[in-house]
């Protein structure tokens, strides 16, 4: 993850096949409209999450792009039940929410929803062509359990502090091994420093 | 607590990397072509929302039983399209209301003073928001930020 997407790298997304769902026309089009131009052959829109479910329940996808705040029921929703209630492998695919402003009680349940990724609205191509290409290239866990479903929500791996609640036994060690070789002396360090005379031809 | 920690396929980084598909550089070009087609309707969108934000919301309307979800949803409308105004401000004005609206909301009362500040800029940048000198914008902008407690970059 994080890797920069170099303008000359080559993606090939003829074959995939990509939800977007979004209750306002107008972003919707937006969406469908740039993940046409990344060469997306095979997408398909839903204006309401009863839409989306309908959906997943009877084709099989490789990407879903949706909105986060809708009525009735939200983005966030959407992707607990997709992560939960969905049938394989659509369960697992990967998710990038868009938001265009996250209310207070909402960032603590979009983190929790069981998204890959979460782009802020507006939507730039360059920045979500980025994610779906972070998304392909995603390396963390799924994890499944009764309180959350979804790709691991942990980026590194320091985990929380020693004594306290939460480490995992793959977090890495607060202690700072011994180091392998001897300090450097301090001729060497000033020798790193000294001004050097060069030639200019 | 049972975990279960795994490693589904993933098809789309299988595909990703196969032969054919096109230049990054390329793709994202199209999708700014495809997105530019849009701008009219956009902002046409942009336009009917702020006037229905004027109408229902604004100092003429009878704001008795106002409802923050119904501002809040509009302002949403705004931010959606609000890349294509993006030279005027109305994209960092619109963040700036969405929070002040989030704020009225959980404190349970309306700010009514602030919503008709924010309406007027609104309206202003639109209209003229492209040939404001930078400075001008910025310090307008900062007026709404202090005025909602918004913070750019915290949302």
């Amino acid at each position: 993850m994080g890797d920069v997407l170099q303008p000359s790298t080559r993606i090939n997304l003829e074959k995939a096949v990509v939800l977007v769902l979004d209750d306002n026309g107008a972003s919707l089009d937006i969406l469908s409209q740039v993940v046409s131009g990344f060469g997306v052959k095979q997408l398909y829109r839903a204006e309401s999450v009863k839409d989306a479910q309908a959906l997943v329940k009877t084709k099989t996808f490789d990407l879903v792009i949706s909105d986060v705040q809708m009525p009735e029921v939200d983005g966030v929703e959407f992707i607990q039940w997709l992560r939960r209630e969905a049938s394989e492998p659509n369960r697992y695919i990967p998710v990038i929410l868009v938001t265009g402003h996250t209310r207070k009680p909402d960032v603590l349940r979009i983190r929790d929803a069981g998204a890959n990724f979460t782009v802020a609205k507006p939507i730039t191509p360059k920045v979500l062509l980025e994610r779906i290409y972070w998304v392909a290239r995603e390396e963390r866990a799924f994890i499944e359990c009764p309180t959350f479903v979804g790709p691991d929500r942990r980026f590194k791996h320091e985990g929380p502090p020693p004594g306290t609640d939460g480490r995992r036994r793959d977090d890495l060690p607060a202690e700072v091994g011994d180091a392998q070789e001897p300090n450097m002396s301090q001729e060497e360090i000033n020798n790193l420093m000294r001004p050097a005379k060069v030639q200019v031809s | 607590m049972s975990v279960r920690k795994f490693h589904p396929a993933n098809r789309l980084g299988a595909m990703i990397k196969q032969k054919g598909g096109m230049l990054v550089q390329n793709a994202i070009a199209a999708a700014e072509a495809g997105v530019e087609s849009l701008r009219e309707a956009s902002l046409k969108s942009l336009d009917d929302t702020l006037t229905e934000m004027e109408a229902r919301f604004g100092l003429k309307a009878d704001r008795s039983d106002a409802a923050f979800e119904d501002l809040y949803a509009l302002c949403l409308r705004i931010v959606d399209v609000a890349g294509f105004a993006s030279e005027t401000g109305v994209d960092k004005a619109i963040m700036s209301f969405c929070n002040l609206v989030d704020n009225c909301a959980e404190a349970g009362t309306w700010r009514w003073d602030s919503v008709d500040v924010h309406l007027d800029a609104l309206r202003l940048l639109r209209s003229v928001g492209a040939q404001l000198p930078p400075a001008d914008r910025a310090n307008m902008l900062e007026g709404l930020y202090r005025v909602s407690g918004f913070r750019p970059g915290e949302s």
